[in-house]
């Protein structure tokens, strides 16, 4: 049953990012990585391949003539995590 | 954290999560600016308004301007917290929403307060005949009894929603004026509208503040 966990988020790094984004409506980079301790180029991977698999939407723009990258949860993104913590506890529940 | 290379199994992919969702939940930080400004606010009014009335004097200006200059003030520090704030959470969207309604539910009482009086009249004299206006009021009974309600309704919600006990007992307590003020005449609802606008946002402002400066999540 582990084995079906969707590989997406069965990483560490990805799965931080979207628990702190199903917590909150959206969160800028810098306070993923505040809160992930992750280096800001490995963030940076992640967030990409969170954003490919339509998990995550990514928003750059510009705040007080500095880039800011805005990130929120879709809801494909809410439903694969739902999945993943639904298996999660199956699986636990199969070998208590 | 290196996450790419360290495998985890189900366990520490669990505690995870609940480490994530609440590293997320301590970080609501409320400075308690905007409740200070409007508690303090609300209450000079308020008290001011009072012993106006019952000392029988006229400080020579409308008090209550005095919360319409405060938007100016408001408009900056909202622009000021988004500017360092690095993520919304759900809450603080739900809380923003039920301030933003009560807002324009204030404007809409004004409205209601200055131009329902002469509507009223109108409507009257019309029915009555010119002879029965002498006696008409043209005013809203017990006004104040009206924006008590209001005050309480975003009070006691941002209390409940946030779990932050001195708005939850502020707002009940600004219901118990409610219920007070209809019994009293419009001075004493000045004094009323006055301790509601210290109870409800001043001190609770105040702790919001006390928390912030210790770094405290509220």
């Amino acid at each position: 049953m582990f084995k079906d966990l969707d590989p997406i988020l069965h990483s560490q790094l990805r799965l931080a990012v979207i628990s702190l984004l199903i917590s909150v409506k959206e969160a800028e980079f810098t306070f993923l990585k505040e809160k992930t301790n992750a280096t800001a180029g490995n963030l940076s991977v992640q967030i990409q391949k969170l954003k490919e698999a339509g998990y995550i939407d990514v928003i750059k723009q510009f705040k007080d003539n500095y880039p800011q990258t805005i990130c929120k949860i879709t809801p494909q993104g809410v439903k694969a995590f739902e999945e993943y913590v639904n298996n999660l506890q199956s699986y636990l529940s199969a070998n208590k | 954290m290196n996450p790419e290379e360290k495998q985890f199994n189900e366990k520490e992919s669990l505690q995870l999560i609940t480490e994530m969702i609440q590293k997320a939940k301590a970080n609501i930080h409320e400075r308690g600016t905007s409740a200070i400004m409007w508690g303090t606010v609300t209450a000079i009014a308020g008290l001011v308004s009072f012993f106006q009335q019952y000392y029988n004097f006229y400080i020579g200006f409308d008090i209550w301007l005095i919360v319409f200059a405060a938007v100016i003030p408001q408009i900056f520090i909202s622009i000021r917290e988004n500017k360092v704030r690095k993520v919304v959470t759900h809450t603080e969207r739900a809380i923003d929403s039920i301030w933003i309604v009560y807002g324009i539910s204030i404007g809409c009482l004004l409205f209601y307060i200055n131009v329902v009086p002469d509507v009223s009249a109108k409507f009257f004299e019309a029915d009555h005949g010119k002879e029965a206006m002498q006696n008409f009021p043209r005013y809203i009974f017990s006004s104040g009894s009206v924006f008590l309600i209001l005050y309480a309704i975003p009070t006691l919600a941002t209390g409940i929603i946030s779990k932050f006990k001195p708005m939850l007992i502020g707002g009940i307590i600004c219901y118990l004026f409610f219920i007070i003020s209809c019994y009293t005449t419009g001075t004493w609802d000045m004094l009323l509208m006055g301790l509601a606008g210290i109870i409800n946002w001043l001190i609770p402002g105040f702790i919001l503040r006390s928390r912030y400066l210790k770094g405290k999540p509220c």
